[in-house]
């Protein structure tokens, strides 16, 4: 398959991102006002590495992350680096986040962590920490302005005070429905930190946060959400362009606020329903996202994946690997000011596992 | 009869009465026997709930919620459909024995199991309200 | 919209009183199958499938003048070349594939293990092209036979109204696609017994085998059975672990190299038969999506019992290894190494060794009559 220059190219480079999501492979030429200022990084997360007995680990969580690092490292030309989403283990314990970490060392490239609430809530990240680094951070790569936030966070009662064990406070937050659980924020040490970190970077540097929870308010009842997001979204609304990727939702969603763009990334493990399909609920979700392909929960890895993204001039366009499925392009169109699916955007062109949910 | 006979039946029938409740006629019930009634199926529902973030229905510590919280996309209002899965048109809880075998890598339940009814009580309490669809994919 | 819904509701319910109570179901060699696709470009006729015939037959369409399609897909032997492992061209010369069954091939969306073909016609194409098969550069050779010898003169100018430099490879590979069309049958005992309701038509090793068959054994996702017909194939590509095993190291070099090269298809079909390695890419030759490194397409388990060695490289003898294989999730020797690229389908299933047997024996349900083996002669 070639790379079609005539395909219909509504921003710019679109061409080459549409063959580039068919060919994840190739040697892409990106035509940009500016190349030396693009270029790639991976995405994976959710892993839920979840622990049986023993040596024993659920097989089908295994292989969704055996086989993301097993591509990523296939990718020509190779990623600038790797970024792991969060949410490596299931009950964070340290068999997991071990067997996690020994997945994840198969990776040849340099990689990134951000904590995810089913690493966090055992130990509250001590043991994260000896392997992986800091719970948040920043640093910058080829003009971007990069930030890992632990957003996973939530009201001191809670994490303190209110369970007997850490045991039980882990089994607590790691059911998704649990009306037991607690909203989800960066809280007020970080939000202090981020405004620091962020007066040294000048206003038209491309600013971009990693998080796990979604800094927006999606649907409580399942921790779609993040209690100061309009906090943080103010901090970030000077700057020129400023994207937010974030995982937990297990889902294909995109979003724009202002000048923010928000992109959610797959898991590698399973998928989770959209919020609109619970029918007792009245959420929120972003009008603008094209759902991801209804899965068939034989193949254990349909509806799971990982991404790539490209930066492109300042902005993110999101490459989704999708096992079983047609991969899908979720990129910032500069002419409307927000993300858009390279291929199913237009209502005229969903197929049926989109619309048949 | 004797009126021996006859007073015996009468207390039976008073007695009878006293435990059957106010409503003599077989035919009505009241807003007490309705709200009863409820909480029996509402202490099902509260069972299929438990089950439903139980790691030990299969053998793999998976629970059903981990991939339909709140019963999310299970939709019950379709059944009974052609089920890919299976090859043929089923009932729900053949489709929920099958997710007990699959992803929870577990055994199945008699149709008829207490914990299938649960199951199902929860799923459907979960749905309520929207309308049936039957047959839809 | 009502008037629509009961006219088709009507017609599913006659449909369905068709294949239960229709006729002498015995004698329907399409039970358990939904009518044959025909292309609106290539309609069937007798005139036209006998010349598909006997140009499946002609041997000159070979360099060394003995090779012809029915070499590797034999009438005799299940129109396959059993029980070789890959298939034998001109001189003796090996390919990498097991010959595919041509029965019941009409109902495949693409043809090939690895589906590069999106027809029938287009399939005939290739073996005659291909160094380890007919052996051609090109396929002039045929042309000028096809345009010369007085039969075929005559046959192309009755079926097509076509002659001299008008018999195009089209007219040759439509008739071909025509007579393979009519290689078609069910019927089998499964189909007898599920379709038709003959009760006494599977044994109850193999009743239990069809349970095991939908259920613990996981296998009716895609060698697909539905409430109506069964083609035993989802038409779709998957990676089940065999033959990648032994390239797992080498799939990155492999994967890059190919995508490098940049293939047309008539290359791809060269390189994936003569290159033991890049044949394993599988599917992943043709649309070059990382989904689907070592991924091959679904057979139909319609005649299975007779139609070994199996999987696309011939490797599995007999169909108890089959199923073994999937019984260890992918491997063929329990402690070999899983693929990094296995499909979601494959997991281990703890069969124990009475399940498999019957498993076995329902696919030897699924043997249509004309294609059962008639038993050995007795001295």
């Amino acid at each position: 398959m070639k790379n079609n220059p005539n395909r219909r190219d509504f921003l710019k480079g679109a061409g080459a991102i549409a063959a580039a999501s068919a060919l994840p492979l190739s040697t892409v030429e990106l035509a940009f006002a500016d190349p030396k200022k693009n270029f790639t990084f991976a995405y994976i997360s959710d892993s839920h590495i979840q622990h049986i007995r023993g040596s024993q680990f659920v097989n089908n969580w295994d292989r969704g992350l055996i086989r993301a690092v097993a591509e990523t490292n296939l990718m020509q030309p190779k990623p600038d680096f790797v970024v792991f989403g969060g949410d490596l283990a299931q009950l964070g314990t340290k068999e997991e986040l071990d067997h996690g970490a020994e997945m994840l060392a198969k990776l040849d490239t340099k990689t990134y962590f951000v904590l995810g609430e089913h690493d966090y809530y055992l130990d509250l990240g001590e043991y994260w920490s000896t392997l992986f680094g800091d719970h948040w951070y920043s640093w910058d790569h080829k003009g971007v302005h990069f930030i890992v936030l632990n957003s996973i966070l939530t009201f001191d009662e809670w994490t303190f005070d209110r369970w007997p064990t850490a045991e039980q406070r882990m089994l607590e937050m790691a059911g998704l429905d649990n009306p037991n659980g607690s909203p989800f924020m960066v809280g007020e040490a970080q939000r202090t930190w981020l405004a620091k970190d962020l007066e040294k970077v000048s206003k038209d540097t491309p600013v971009v946060v990693f998080s796990h929870s979604p800094i927006q308010k999606l649907y409580k009842g399942w921790n779609f959400w993040t209690d100061d997001a309009e906090q943080i979204q103010t901090l970030l609304a000077p700057f020129d362009d400023a994207t937010v990727i974030y995982g937990h939702v297990h889902q294909i969603q995109y979003n724009q606020i202002g000048n923010i763009s928000f992109h959610a990334v797959m898991a590698t493990a399973w998928p989770w329903p959209y919020p609109g399909t619970y029918a007792q609920a009245e959420h929120t979700m972003p009008q603008l996202t094209v759902p991801m392909n209804r899965a068939d929960p034989f193949f254990e890895r349909d509806a799971t994946g990982w991404q790539f993204i490209d930066m492109k001039s300042g902005r993110a366009s999101m490459s989704y690997n999708l096992a079983n499925n047609t991969n899908r392009t979720v990129a910032y169109d500069p002419a409307t000011g927000k993300p858009v699916d390279t291929r199913f955007q237009d209502v005229g062109n969903r197929v049926p596992p989109q619309i048949h949910y | 009869m004797t009126s021996k006979h006859l007073w015996f039946s009468l207390a039976v029938a008073i007695a009878l009465l006293a435990v059957i409740g106010v409503s003599i006629h077989a035919d009505e019930f009241n807003d007490a026997d309705v709200e009863r009634w409820q909480g029996e199926y509402m202490s099902v529902v509260a069972d299929g709930r438990a089950l439903w973030g139980s790691p030990d229905l299969g053998t793999n510590g998976v629970a059903c919620g981990q991939c339909h919280p709140n019963a999310a996309n299970t939709h019950p209002e379709t059944y009974p459909k052609f089920q890919q899965q299976l090859g043929r048109v089923i009932a729900l809880r053949e489709m929920i024995n099958w997710c007990l075998m699959n992803p929870l890598e577990g055994e199945t339940l008699t149709l008829d199991d207490p914990r299938m009814i649960a199951l199902e009580a929860y799923i459907a309490y979960e749905r309520r309200g929207v309308p049936l669809d039957p047959g839809k994919h | 919209m009502r008037k629509t819904l009961f006219a088709l509701l009507f017609a599913v319910g006659l449909l369905g009183a068709i294949v239960v109570f229709g006729g002498d179901t015995a004698e329907n060699a399409l039970l358990g199958l939904p009518p044959v696709p025909i292309p609106e470009d290539n309609p069937q006729t007798p005139e036209k499938i006998a010349l598909g015939e006997k140009l499946y037959e002609e041997v000159r369409f070979s360099t060394t003048g003995d090779v012809a399609c029915l070499n590797c897909h034999d009438p005799e032997k299940a129109f396959t070349d059993s029980p070789l492992k890959v298939s034998e061209g001109i001189e003796k010369k090996t390919g990498t594939r097991n010959s595919p069954t041509v029965i019941n091939s009409a109902y495949f969306s693409t043809q090939f293990w690895d589906g590069r073909s999106p027809d029938l016609e287009d399939q005939a194409l290739h073996p005659f092209i291909n160094p380890v098969e007919h052996g051609f550069v090109d396929h002039e050779p045929i042309l000028a036979i096809v345009r010369t010898d007085p039969e075929y003169i005559a046959a192309f100018k009755e079926v097509f109204d076509k002659e001299g430099e008008q018999i195009t490879m089209k007219e040759v590979t439509m008739a071909i696609a025509s007579f393979e069309r009519t290689v078609v049958s069910g019927n089998s005992p499964f189909d007898r017994y599920f379709y038709a309701g003959e009760v006494d038509a599977l044994t109850e090793q193999q009743i239990r085998g069809f349970d095991l068959f939908v259920n613990q054994g996981r296998c009716v996702s895609c060698h697909v059975i539905e409430q109506t017909q069964a083609l035993f194939t989802d038409n779709r590509f998957h990676n089940i672990g065999v033959g990648i095993n032994s390239i797992q190291d080498d799939v990155p070099e492999l994967a890059t190299t190919f995508l490098k090269a940049d293939l047309t298809l008539s290359e791809v079909d060269v390189e994936v038969l003569t290159d033991a390695r890049t044949s394993e890419l599988g599917r992943f030759a043709i649309n070059k999506d990382m989904d689907d490194i070592g991924s091959f397409k679904t057979p139909t388990l319609r005649n299975i019992a007779v139609t070994a060695p199996y999987m696309h490289d011939g490797s599995i003898e007999t169909l108890k290894d089959v199923v073994i294989h999937y019984n260890n999730g992918g491997v063929t020797d329990v402690g070999d190494e899983v693929n990094d690229f296995l499909s979601g389908g494959i997991r281990s299933l703890d069969l124990e060794e009475e399940q498999i047997d019957d498993i076995v024996a329902f696919m030897e349900a699924l043997t249509s009559p004309e294609f059962v083996p008639s038993p050995p002669a007795e001295d």
